[in-house]
Parts: structure tokens; sequence; C-alpha cells
């Protein structure tokens, strides 16, 4: 009789395993998402799935808010303000643009490129878009997506670092004020969700990313001064 | 009833055996096709394969042990 109780305790488990694996299919059951990496363990679709629902996993969002410590390398360089892939470099009426975009598996927490004084915290544009260009939108005159853009004067000159919503991403949050000292690798505000993060720097600045690498905020060495190149 | 399906009052070791075994192997299979970079056909093709023969040597030491 115990035998018997033991093989329907095994069974018993074993019947739950698979329930929870065709509740959760297409999405990785939670008995065996501890193996997978952050992608497949929180696919892309499931994550849309959520936004429209307007609910997500706990054990996604303890993720999506993590803030690991950064140690920036010394010298006289300009860093990363986010995680992400770099999309875009481009060279634009004397300001040099760095495109970095997030994903939804991305570290969300902005970071300062360099040493400095931030002038000011502006907001702009009133809508919430997706689509190609849209990072460079405020450059032309069309409507923005809502983004916040934070101005630095550093040694270098004026170094903006603009967060930009999507559609997926609707909330920006700053936490530096007009007037405020910050360091190099200081956090500066964090961007919700997955969308993207515009670097703007000074001509005199040459960058050292090529477009498609991945950037490491308050780590990755994005620029420097032409003269030390 | 022979003792592959039922002996001394529990399940026989025959069919426990082989019903665990299938559920291990697909709860597997699902996270080697969530893993590996595989096409689906040659995962599938190469999972029923070894399905096939651990179900061979189960129900082979179950004859030849005579459970």
């Amino acid at each position: 009789m115990l035998l018997l109780i033991v093989q329907l305790v095994i069974l018993s488990v074993l019947v739950g395993a698979l329930t929870l694996w065709g509740y959760y299919f297409p999405y990785p059951s939670p008995l065996i998402r501890r193996w997978l990496p952050p992608r497949k363990r929180w696919p892309e679709a499931q994550i849309r799935h959520w936004l429209e629902l307007g609910g997500f996993q706990q054990a996604f969002l303890n993720y999506f808010y993590r803030d690991p410590e950064r140690t920036p390398p010394p010298g006289n360089i300009i860093l990363a303000p986010a995680d992400g892939l770099v999309t875009s470099a481009e060279l634009r009426d004397g300001v040099r643009y760095l495109v970095i975009a997030l994903s939804f598996w991305d570290m969300h927490v902005q970071r300062s490129p360099a040493t400095g004084t931030v002038i000011k915290v502006e907001t702009k544009g009133k809508d919430f878009m997706d689509g190609e260009g849209r990072e460079f939108a405020f450059l032309r005159e069309k409507p923005c997506p809502v983004q916040k853009r934070v101005v630095i004067a550093t040694e270098y000159g004026e170094i903006s670092v603009r967060l930009i919503t999507s559609l997926a991403a609707r909330r920006i949050e700053i936490w530096v004020r007009d007037g405020e000292s910050v360091t190099r690798g200081q956090r500066i505000g964090r961007i919700l969700l997955g969308s993207t993060v515009v670097l703007e720097l000074p001509a005199t600045l040459n960058l050292s990313v090529l477009i498609g690498g991945r950037v490491t905020a308050g780590e990755t060495i994005v620029a420097q001064e032409l003269s030390l190149v | 009833m022979n003792s592959f399906w039922w002996a001394s009052g529990h399940l026989g070791w025959g069919v426990f055996a082989l019903t665990v075994f299938t559920c291990i192997w697909w709860l597997l299979f699902d996270l080697c096709w969530r893993l590996l970079t595989i096409r689906i056909v040659r995962l599938l093709a190469l999972m029923a394969i070894g399905w096939m023969l651990s179900i061979s040597f189960i129900l082979l030491g179950f004859y030849v042990a005579g459970w």
C-alpha cells in the first residue's frame, strides 16, 4: 500500500508538471524558467501580451527593475548612458548623436556619461510612437515622442542624454535636478520597458563604438577627445 | 494481470517506469527546444529516437530482470 501511495505521489507531481507546461505553452513553464536565458524566459510575445493586459509577472518585474553596481573605467572618456544596442551614430549640425536602443531585457537605469553639472532637464513631445526614425523626430518639424533631455555641462562642452519613450515604454523617471553635480557613471534616471536613449556630444569628441555594438551603462567607453585618439 | 501493469498492491514497475520516463522526457524535450538553436524536425527526430531507445531498455530490463 505504501509503495502505491509513493507511486501515486510521484505520478501526481509529474501530472502537475505537465499541466503547468500545457497551461503556459507556448511560453515556458515556471518549472524550467530558471534554466533559460532572459530572452527565452520571457519571450517578446509574452511581454507584449502583458503590456496589453496591463499586468506583469512578478519575476519579470524583479528582473526588469534590477540596478547593478557599475565601475566606471578611469580616464578622460565618455561612458555609455544606457545598456543596449548602438543603432545609429551620426554627426548632424555640429552634434554627434549616438542612438542606443534598449530592449525589454536590458537594464533600464541610465547613467551620466561624464562628470559635470546638470544645466537643465527638459520634457518634450506629446505622443507615444514606434517606428523607424522616431529617435531623430526631434530634429525635424514633426511631432516627436514623449522624451526627457538631461543637459550636462562638462569639461568637453554640453552633453545631453535624451530618454525617449515608445508605445511600450511610456514612463521616464529622472533622478537629477537643475544645478546638481553629477559624476561619471552616476545614476540619472530610468526609462521603463525598453525604448531609446540618444547621447548628444560635441563634434570635438570622437566616437569609439560601432553601429551594432552592445554598450553597458557607466562602463563602456563610447567617445574620447580627438586629441587623445 | 501480470506484474508489468500491477503487482502486489501497487502499480507494476514496468508501467510506472514507462510513465515517469515519458513525462520527464517530454519536459526535457520542451527545455531542449527552448535552449537549443536546432530545427524542430531534427530535434523531434532525435528525441523520438532517444525515447524509443530508452523505452526499449526499460522493457528489456523488465523482461530480463522479470520485475
